[in-house]
């Protein structure tokens, strides 16, 4: 039924000479750790994170619809109070916010992931193939990046259908697409970090948490001034608020500069404060000491 | 031939639910599960609270405080993130494979559904505390007398009893804990956003009031209010009126629900 | 520099996990085309020295060199040139079969074109072309395992590490894994094989290694170990098993242990009784002449030699599956092999009684 007749012809090597002679060299290698080999080996496990993530229903539930959903829920509840107030749509606010909220939803999921191949052997068996050490990592947040763009997209079509609209241009609206993106990668790495030291069940209650806590206390939900006075600086300077108020500039109109910039400061602080653990969790998980 | 085994013991289906249920919280007392349900359900008291408090303010249909308004709305927040984590915890049983070796086991067939709903209500019973505890910091107070009070605490765990049920439900239906949370997630806030639990009927847009009027979270938050008084009138008397609706969302939930689990915990696959 | 003959070389490599220590001091070679098999009881270390040459653990001391790279100080050239294949498969399980093939041939340097042509090979070869399209987790044990190694072929390796490969499969899967072994072989790719299939070692290895407790305790042929433990052996089965001390007391105490209970008890169980046969066929002649005239019916009567299983009691002392010792003692010749005198279950010791079949 199977025979196996190892054909050279198709690879780049040396044909065996004699049974025991001869190196059998494989195809010519450009160094593990090359920057090429990073960028090639991480688009085919970027590739490949991305088909499976596209065929998991659980994913797709949590990046898509359970922001949809979320979206039109808060904006029946608090839409026309919150307007009342601000004296402008609050769609500007929640739209951000919600993109905000569906990206960190559905960061629990490749946490979750990446649990069950470090199970299944999976990342073992990837570790011990000639690819470039970080491309694991950097596959995992590259796929990121691509699942952060589908939900933002998807909460902004349902937002233009609820009357949001940009008034700033077409720069600016590119630019709104690409906010999120910064704070979400910190809040991926975070989530494989906890995933990496924690139990699932532990990374997916404390992910939860979290993102309660930085949606419900945000400028995003409801207007700075109607919280308690002892809260507003958490709420005004925590990260997502910072993210809603420069994409609230971006497409309503507003300041954009500072809250960007202060934006992308926590962004890179956080990530600076896990990058380390986070390599090093990742092997640990690849390896068996 | 000598005796390979003990003779098999009669079947105590008292001991065989204890033994289950023990498993489950057993655990808890060592790791960082309940800090995490105490975290839970202060911070969904102060997640609801310090933003709306303001905003709903004077509007809240005569009642004395927001606090009093919303603690009933809390209470079962809290107990609803109780009952998701268990329905994830089922969602990871039903995956490893133990539900399947239960099945073959002579036990009966809803034990196992009852020993996890036990364990479920033990984390609901600390959820409610907390919250309730969280509502005394903000203001919340039992006006109702003992036997109101009594009587709101246990509709509380019915309410528990019921959402674990459907979350177990899904849970060991789905086999896929991936994908429970965001199944439960969802309709926690939708029906806890859309209902007369964070502000009244009046401030919704018009075509949405019959859903927000009649569905049951909003019938169980206006039950737990009257059963919880207030200072003022304005929490309605406790009458067949307000509090049917709420045991009659639950009966029918039950109803409908323990022979489904049945159902699913003999399917063969 | 090492001789490029053999295809793995390992000295004197030691690793502990905090105060276990789960290697002490290995030495083995696998040369090109060669087929080792590292046996060994759970626990024994197998699974951490074939982690050890894939790269996936760094050992303490010593030093191991794969396909002519150190593993401590050349991994990448180590992973360049290996297979590795665990008991667990290790895939992508929402993918297809073809998506697997593809993915593992571009990680390893093929272009998208190649790696698709490969892949149309790999499944043909293995027989999994009415599957490609469907996921992996859709796949049965069988097809998983070959998909499996068939990833791990996609660009050829020159050393190829089999942990326990057929474990839980079907027997034509297993047939059709020692096929690809044998395959593997003519083809000049070294093999580390890690089984508790005593059998598999048997038929599919050119030289054993046995570990346990972390070192080396013997190596060499199955046939060289065999000889080592235990010179071929009678082994009668009456018809009735009451016969069974009649047939005892009509060979006269030539009697080895029976097989399946320890001790010269022989109890209600014994269904067999084995002796020594030292003059192989005549030993048995004699018996079976002494049995007839006796009057005895048999069942079966045959020259045995010891299987790689009584090796394995020889010397761990224990069964190759569990960690309990066992009351079994070979020998010689009257020398018990190995250690003390094993302990029965009533106490007493046993001794092995040496008496020639008197004619």
């Amino acid at each position: 039924m199977m025979t196996l007749t190892v054909k050279d012809s198709q690879l780049v090597v040396d044909p065996p000479t004699a049974r025991g002679k001869g190196r059998h060299r494989r195809v010519p290698a450009l160094p593990e750790n090359s920057l090429r080999r990073l960028v090639a080996n991480t688009g085919v496990l970027a590739a490949r994170l991305l088909r499976r993530w596209s065929r998991d229903s659980a994913t797709l539930f949590a990046s898509v619809i359970m922001p949809i959903v979320l979206l039109v829920t808060v904006d029946i509840v608090l839409g026309e109070g919150v307007t009342q107030i601000t004296k402008h749509d609050a769609l500007y606010g929640t739209v951000p916010l919600i993109a905000m909220v569906g990206i960190m939803g559905g960061a629990n999921g490749s946490g979750i992931s990446l649990m069950r191949e470090r199970t299944d052997g999976l990342l073992s068996r990837l570790w011990v193939l000639p690819v470039h050490r970080a491309s694991g990592l950097a596959s995992r947040l590259v796929a990121d990046v691509f699942r952060i763009e589908v939900t933002t997209a998807a909460v902004l079509c349902v937002g233009l259908m609820l009357g949001f609209r940009f008034h700033q241009g077409p720069l600016a609206w590119v630019a709104w697409m690409l906010v999120p993106v910064a704070l979400g990668l910190a809040f991926s790495a975070t989530v494989i970090t906890i995933s990496l030291y924690a139990s699932d069940k532990v990374m997916v209650d404390a992910t939860e948490i979290i993102w309660i806590v930085l949606m419900f206390f945000s400028t995003g939900f409801v207007p700075l001034h109607l919280y308690p006075d002892w809260i507003q600086p958490f709420v005004e300077h925590q990260p997502v608020s910072l993210a809603v108020e420069a994409m609230r500039g971006l497409s309503h109109g507003g300041e954009v500069r500072g809250p960007l910039i202060e934006m992308l400061l926590w962004a890179a602080g956080i990530a600076a404060a896990v990058a380390i653990p986070m390599a090093l969790g990742y092997r640990k998980a690849s390896t068996h000491g | 031939m000598t005796e390979m085994s003990a003779a098999r013991p009669s079947v105590s289906s008292v001991q065989q639910w204890w033994v289950l249920t023990a498993r489950t919280i057993t655990p808890t007392f060592r790791n960082a599960e309940l800090p995490t349900l105490a975290v839970a359900s202060i911070i969904f008291t102060a997640a609801f609270y310090l933003p709306l408090k303001n905003l709903m303010g004077p509007v809240i249909g005569g009642m004395s405080s927001y606090a009093q308004y919303l603690t009933p709305m809390m209470a079962i927040q809290a107990i609803a993130f109780a009952a998701v984590s268990a329905a994830f915890r089922s969602a990871v049983d039903s995956v490893q494979g133990i539900n399947r070796r239960f099945k073959a086991l002579p036990i009966g067939r809803l034990i196992p559904m009852a020993s996890r709903l036990s364990a479920t209500m033990y984390r609901c019973v600390i959820a409610l505390s907390i919250a309730l505890l969280a509502g005394h910091v903000i203001g919340f107070r039992f006006y109702g007398g003992t036997a109101h009070t009594v009587s709101f605490c246990i509709l509380a765990l019915l309410i528990g009893a019921t959402l674990a049920l459907l979350g177990d439900l899904i849970g060991t239906w789905n086999e896929n804990p991936e994908a429970t949370l965001p199944i439960m997630v969802v309709p926690q806030l939708i029906f806890g956003l859309l209902s007369v639990g964070l502000q009244p009927i009046h401030r919704f847009p018009e075509w949405i009031q019959p859903f927000v009027r009649n569905q049951p979270v909003s019938q169980w938050v206006i039950a737990m209010r009257a059963l919880a008084g207030d200072s003022t009138p304005a929490a309605g008397a406790v009458t067949w009126n307000s509090i049917g609706p709420a045991l009659a969302w639950i009966l029918g939930a039950m109803l409908i629900l323990i022979p489904l689990h049945a159902l699913v915990a003999t399917r063969r696959r | 520099m090492r001789s490029t003959d053999n295809a793995v070389v390992v000295e004197g490599i030691r690793k502990s996990f905090g105060s276990v220590a789960a290697l002490r001091d290995i030495n083995f070679t696998v040369g090109r085309g060669e087929v080792l098999a590292l046996l060994g009881p759970n626990g024994a270390g197998k699974t951490t020295m074939v982690d050890i040459l894939s790269t996936l653990t760094r050992p303490d001391g010593g030093q191991a060199v794969v396909a002519g790279h150190d593993v401590v100080s050349d991994p990448a050239g180590v992973r360049r040139s290996i297979m590795l294949t665990g008991q667990q498969v290790a895939l992508d399980d929402l993918l297809t079969g073809r998506e697997n093939l593809v993915m593992f041939g571009r990680l390893q340097g093929l272009k998208k074109s190649r790696a698709r042509a490969r892949a149309a090979e790999l499944l043909d070869e293995f027989d999994l072309v009415h599957a490609a399209e469907r996921k992996v987790t859709t796949y049965s044990g069988g097809m998983r395992r070959r998909i499996d190694i068939a990833c791990g072929l996609v660009v050829r390796p020159e050393v190829v590490f089999l942990d326990e490969p057929t474990t839980g499969l079907d027997p034509r899967s297993r047939q059709a894994i020692w096929q690809l072994v044998s395959d593997f072989k003519e083809a000049g790719i070294a093999t580390l094989l890690t089984t508790q299939y005593l059998e598999e070692a048997d038929i599919l290895s050119d030289r054993i290694t046995v570990i346990d407790h972390g070192t080396v305790i013997a190596e060499g042929t199955a046939d060289q170990l065999k000889e080592r433990t235990g010179a071929t052996y009678c082994e009668i089965v009456p018809r009735h098993m009451e016969d069974i001390p009649a047939i005892a007391e009509v060979l006269g105490s030539l009697l080895l242990l029976d097989q399946n209970h320890p001790g010269l008890t022989l109890t209600a169980e014994s269904d067999r009784i084995s002796m020594p046969a030292p003059e192989g066929p005549n030993t048995l002649m004699r018996a079976l002449h002494q049995l007839t005239a006796a009057n005895i019916e048999l069942l079966d009567i045959g020259l045995r030699r010891p299987s790689l299983d009584e090796v394995f009691f020889a010397l761990t002392k224990r069964h190759p599956e569990d960690k309990s010792v066992v009351e079994v003692e070979f020998g010689r010749n009257g020398q018990p092999s190995g250690g003390q005198p094993p302990e029965h279950t009533d106490g007493k010791s046993a001794r092995r009684t040496d008496v020639e079949i008197s004619s």
